[in-house]
């Protein structure tokens, strides 16, 4: 009796451990489960990327070709993904006319389609703050207005987006160096370097930066294929995201998507160094307003109260 | 005595691990629905129409004047005629002061618009005529402050700017907008939505550790 129980695990001992021990398995899985549910593992190559302004011609060359590889996987979409150089003696600067704008949101939309942002979570770069007439009182505005409450003549509406700032707050809270300015004044990200803190995204006074909190869900349909590497490509979860003036079209000579979009014209952009240009000819005319003067970022956007 | 002493609490134990292992088995590969694509933008919020795109219900008449009025439609006695009648009754006019047909179209040439000095205006350039009373906007315009433009900021050739006159956008007969296209508001998760007049922390917990917290503003 006794040598019987020493040698062999009686029934009762083989089921209370088995089950404990199938159950222990089971609890293993489920806590390691959320790896299942990793929607972005990066490559080996992406790991080993450098930072952007590190890269050469043809590290670009070969960067760009995966990246339109897993473009044309994820969403079966042929991209053109480009990276076109500032311009020699070009700063760029948008002027918008406040006494103009009738908080469409046209310009909203049109950057959601032109810069491949998220839909689900919805990711906007511009918000339209509709304002009582009488001062500019942020407390008070509101950016979700209702559709019937656009247009109001005791409103006026004032859409914020990244203003581009000559002295960038958010640039100097980046721990890696993912986000700097460029020569022709646009502050930019690299995508593949951003490692999600959202530093900038506190930093920044205006709320210009969007944080992908999830895997950006596009139809592949509505994807704009032509894409800049540090504009409007598409974005992988956990990384920061804003306007960047839509450098893909505007550093060769187009206007941004939401400049072409306005219904009223309220919205102005060209090279504030370029004498003749309409921006630097309605800067010398006009009543022109700095949103936040205070904080001292001296932005690149400049509100106008224009006929 | 020699007696096996009896588990009974196994018949409770067990049955529950085995439990436990369905659950988290569960945990580990849930039955999870497919991610539908999201709800595609609506082509018209991102048009490239202006603001009198859409609105061509009080459009003016387009072609040649002289097919009624140079033979058969005799010219007006009255100065007096503000109503526009038979084939320009779909014309809602609605231009404050300027309430004559013939303040702005050239009695002798319909074709024509009518500058100051009784010549004619080529119908190409409404501009000129507008700047006849709207001379500041005018100006505002040719520098550009007033008015949309798209196409490219650095022209080379002219054909790269388009530049959209006075009727592109407004109705001449009833100039002020009609705003048509209006996009809806941001989908944003709640924490991003701030109600107007309403303060981020204020239950009376937090009002009594930090006190009256100013409300965030961007």
């Amino acid at each position: 009796m006794a040598d019987k129980h020493d040698s062999k695990i009686s029934r009762r001992d083989f089921i209370a451990g088995s089950s404990i021990a199938f159950t222990t398995l089971a609890a293993t899985g489920a806590a390691l489960s959320p790896l299942l549910d990793a929607r972005e593992t990066p490559g080996i190559d992406e790991i080993l990327q450098k930072h952007y302004r590190r890269l050469t011609t043809e590290d670009k060359k070969t960067i760009f070709a995966r990246l339109e590889a897993e473009i044309d996987k994820k969403y079966s979409v042929k991209a053109n993904i480009s990276d076109p150089p500032p311009m020699d003696g070009v700063e760029f600067a948008y002027v918008l006319n406040i006494g103009r704008c009738i908080g469409c949101r046209k310009c909203v939309y049109a950057c959601m389609e032109e810069n491949n942002t998220s839909r689900d979570p919805q990711i906007q770069y511009i918000r339209v703050l509709k304002i009582k007439q009488g001062s500019i009182d942020l407390d008070s505005s509101s950016h979700d207005y209702p559709v019937s409450e656009a247009a109001d003549p005791n409103y006026f509406y004032m859409p914020v987006q990244c203003q581009q700032c000559r002295n960038p707050p958010c640039i100097k809270v980046c721990p890696v160096k993912a986000t700097w300015k460029e020569k022709d004044g646009v502050i930019v990200i690299d995508y593949n370097w951003c490692i999600g803190c959202r530093y900038c995204e506190a930093a920044c006074p205006y709320h210009a930066r969007r944080f992908n909190f999830a895997k950006p869900a596009i139809a592949p349909e509505e994807i704009n294929p032509d894409m800049g590497y540090l504009s409007n490509r598409v974005r992988p979860m956990g990384v920061m995201e804003k306007c960047t003036f839509c450098l893909h079209r505007t550093r060769v000579g187009k206007y941004p998507a939401c400049h072409d979009v306005c219904p009223t014209g309220a919205r102005k952009f060209g090279n504030l160094r370029d004498p003749q240009s309409e921006v630097r000819k309605i800067l010398e005319k006009e009543r022109v307003y700095v949103l936040k003067q205070e904080v001292g970022t001296l932005p690149k956007f400049y509100y106008v109260f224009a006929k | 005595m020699d007696e096996t002493p009896v588990r009974w609490w196994l018949i409770f134990l067990v049955p529950l691990f085995v439990l436990l292992s369905f659950y988290f088995l569960y945990r580990t590969f849930p039955i999870a629905p497919a991610a539908a694509d999201p709800a595609p933008l609506k082509a018209e919020w991102y048009t490239l129409t202006t603001a009198r795109g859409e609105d061509l219900a009080n459009k003016s008449m387009v072609g040649n004047c002289f097919i009624c009025h140079a033979y058969w439609v005799p010219i007006p006695r009255s100065m007096e005629n503000s109503k526009p009648r038979f084939a320009h009754a779909n014309i809602t006019l609605n231009h404050g002061k300027n309430d004559r047909c013939y303040n702005c179209h050239m009695i002798s040439d319909r074709n024509k618009y009518v500058a100051d000095d009784g010549t004619g205006i080529m119908p190409q350039l409404p501009e000129l005529l507008c700047s006849r009373c709207h001379g500041l906007i005018y100006d505002d315009w040719l520098n550009g402050t007033h008015g949309k433009w798209t196409g490219m900021w650095n022209p080379v050739k002219k054909s790269d700017r388009r530049r959209y006159t006075c009727t592109q956008c407004h109705d001449p007969h009833n100039p002020a907008f009609k705003y048509s296209t209006l996009a809806p508001p941001p989908v944003w998760p709640d924490k991003y939505i701030r109600n107007t007049g309403e303060e981020s922390n204020s239950d009376p917990y937090s009002n009594f550790l930090i006190g009256k917290e100013p409300k965030e503003s961007f």
